[in-house]
């Protein structure tokens, strides 16, 4: 009977290790950058920032990119501090997942933060040279919000002060020809 | 013995470049309006700001510095250089005060390499940046492509016209006078303006699925920065963002008319068109790139990041044709461009270097001069093999028969000699703040050739020497060194003239 039971537990951890294996690894977007060749077929999670546009195209995919960087977390209209570049990655998901979505992250709004799954589709043969993520799972972690946009008077003072000051200047000068 | 300039020489130079701001404080209005339109609210401040400080200087150069004299060849090159210097620092304005750049100087650095077109770029963030804004960095590019000289001598020319159009490194007057000849130019911009967005936003509403007005604003931005080979994107993935190769067939073609001179499209437009294929211009540049082109294949095969011959034909004649046109536009992030080595980081360092054709908007050496460099040797090779009092033919087809003189092969050899030494100052540069040469060396001759493509080194945390000498790079490549030169002189003069 112990035999048995060591047998039944061996058999467990060997169906066991080629799900593990299988499991989409956890990645950032910098890290699919950086080792874009290793991880090329592998199934992989990504967290980011969905920015730019929506692309609904024929073929009934949706396009957009998600974003792995610190603009993501605090926008610089929301005090966030110039570091650099964007980082980013595309996304192909398929229509059923990629509907409802807030709009993508702009001037105007922080994009959704979203957790995909998926194949990281590297140089991909079916369309020459890309690289992208084919989303088979979509979760939303937390939702698009709208990005406040408050009005800088100081700016537009001093442009209508220099404004008139030029329009003074020039009509000064001319009526003294 | 130095003379030193005269009131009446400032005087001069401050009239026409008053001029040149008032016609760029008018064009700065575009942006204006774009973000009263949107309701950008931030931004339409600083472009107010902006509009108001070349109206200013503008009216002041105008009204308080009244035009005594003819402006000579000296005068002209000087308002050509510091026009190029100015203009980069007020524009810099509504870039500083958006709050995506670290420091003032980048700001500087973007709007330079705005207007030179290079497209160099050290903005956080543009994924957020307002549209007005966008717009802008765009619209510089279109503004730098064209010449923001040849953008004010459409509407005033005078007798000094001649010495400014040339300053702005244009070897060839298509029509009799300067003004026909921009305003020419400015008709085929207008043109390709018309096809250019029309062909990327049908592209971007039917192939891409966006939405309408996202699809007219990426075909403009990504017109603006492809003609005028610019090569700035409104997205931090450049062209690799729309994923479409019917996007990039477009904007290929847009780069290529963009790297052609002024000179080919009137033959295009008007004929005799076959003598287009017969100019020495085009017989280099369609051979160069060639060249470069088999150079990065087969440097790219090697590197084995590709798996087949499509993908590798796609991205590498995308990126080879970006680099040759000067335009800097890429479908593969930096970290994956730094990654080709050997033969692929020779074929793209040579196109970027060599670049474009002459009177177009790319920048580098240009193919006519490499043209008349190859035939300058060959000859010296065929007159050492031939008998002593052979006569070794000198004549080459250039919008009609010419004679390669030594004069013209000196300033040939001249400008190439300087170009070369562009590339290595901002090379050696790099070394020194311990930069990898590769990757120094690319980055260099990306911002002296105009083109825009990174590897990475372009980064706000890049020491400052770095930053100020590839913004050195940007102006004088653009500029073709002689006005530099010539303002460099003017201000010597100034200093120990008597």
């Amino acid at each position: 009977m112990r035999r048995l039971i060591r047998v039944a537990v061996l058999a467990g951890v060997f169906l066991f290790i080629p799900v593990s294996a299988s499991a989409a690894e956890e990645v950032s977007v910098a890290e699919i950058l950086e080792m874009g060749a290793d991880l090329a077929g592998e199934e992989v999670t990504v967290e980011g920032e969905l920015v730019g546009d929506y692309g609904f195209r024929d073929d009934g995919s949706m396009w957009t990119q998600l974003n792995g960087d610190t603009y993501a977390l605090q926008p610089i209209r929301e005090g966030g501090r110039p570091a650099g570049a964007n980082v980013g990655i595309a996304l192909r998901i398929p229509l059923d997942l990629g509907g409802g979505l807030d709009p993508p992250g702009g001037y105007r709004y922080r994009g959704p933060i979203v957790r995909v799954t998926g194949i990281w589709k590297y140089h991909d043969t079916t369309r020459p040279g890309e690289s992208y993520v084919e989303v088979q799972s979509l979760t939303v972690t937390e939702p698009g919000r709208q990005l406040d946009q408050e009005v800088d008077w100081t700016p537009i003072i001093f442009g209508l002060v220099l404004l008139v000051g030029a329009g003074a200047i020039g009509w000064l000068t001319r009526s003294g020809d | 013995m130095l003379i030193r300039p005269v009131a009446e020489d400032f005087r001069v130079i401050g009239s026409y470049m008053g001029r040149i701001f008032l016609v760029v404080a008018a064009a700065s209005l575009l942006p204006l309006i774009w973000a009263g339109i949107v309701r950008e609210w931030h931004p339409f401040g600083s472009f107010l700001l902006m509009t108001a400080v070349f109206a200013l200087l503008g009216v002041i150069g105008v009204r308080l510095a009244p035009e005594v004299s003819e402006l000579d060849w000296s005068h002209g090159m000087v308002v050509v250089a510091l026009t190029w210097l100015i203009v980069p620092m007020i524009g810099a304005i509504p870039l500083l005060l958006s709050g995506h750049f670290g420091r003032p100087l980048d700001a500087l650095f973007d709007a330079m390499s705005g207007l030179t077109t290079t497209g160099l770029s050290l903005l956080s963030d543009v994924d957020h940046l307002a549209s007005s804004l966008n717009f802008w960095r765009h619209f510089l590019q279109f503004l730098g492509g064209q010449g923001i000289i040849l953008a004010a001598l459409t509407i005033f020319a005078g007798t000094g016209g001649i010495t400014l159009y040339f300053g702005e490194a244009r070897d060839e007057r298509i029509l009799p006078s300067v003004t026909s000849t921009a305003r020419f130019i400015w008709a085929v911009s207008v043109v390709h303006l018309i096809f250019g967005v029309t062909a990327l936003g049908l592209v971007g509403w039917l192939v891409l699925g966006f939405d309408f007005d996202r699809s007219i604003f990426h075909g403009l931005m990504t017109f603006f920065a492809g003609f005028d080979t610019g090569g700035f994107s409104p997205q931090s993935t450049s062209i690799g963002y729309y994923h479409s190769a019917v996007f990039e067939g477009v904007t290929a073609l847009l780069m290529v008319a963009g790297a052609m001179s002024f000179g080919v499209h009137y033959a295009l437009w008007r004929g005799p068109r076959r003598s287009v294929f017969a100019n020495l211009e085009t017989r280099t540049i369609l051979s160069t790139f060639g060249f470069t082109m088999v150079l990065t294949l087969l440097g790219l095969a090697a590197t084995g990041l590709f798996v087949n011959v499509a993908g590798l034909t796609r991205q590498g004649f995308f990126q080879i044709l970006s680099a040759h046109t000067g335009t800097g536009f890429s479908t593969v992030p930096p970290i994956e461009l730094a990654r080709w080595g050997g033969l692929a980081f020779g074929g793209m360092a040579i196109a970027m270097a060599l670049g474009g054709m002459g009177s177009s908007t790319a920048g580098g050496v240009k193919s006519l001069r490499i043209g008349l460099t190859v035939k300058a040797v060959v000859n010296q090779i065929k007159q050492v093999l031939l008998p002593e009092h052979a006569l070794v033919g000198t004549a080459y087809h250039q919008s009609g028969r010419k004679h390669l003189t030594p004069v013209l092969i000196q300033s040939v050899m001249i400008i190439s000699l300087l170009y070369v030494a562009l590339y290595l100052l901002g090379a050696g540069i790099g070394l020194a703040y311990g930069i990898p040469l590769q990757e120094s060396l690319f980055e260099s001759v990306s911002a002296s050739a105009n083109v825009g493509l990174s590897v990475g080194v372009t980064d706000p945390s890049m020491p400052i020497l770095l930053e100020l000498v590839y913004m050195l790079q940007m102006w004088a490549g653009r500029l073709e060194f002689v006005a530099v030169f010539s303002l460099l002189g003017f201000a010597y003069a100034w200093v120990r003239g008597k």
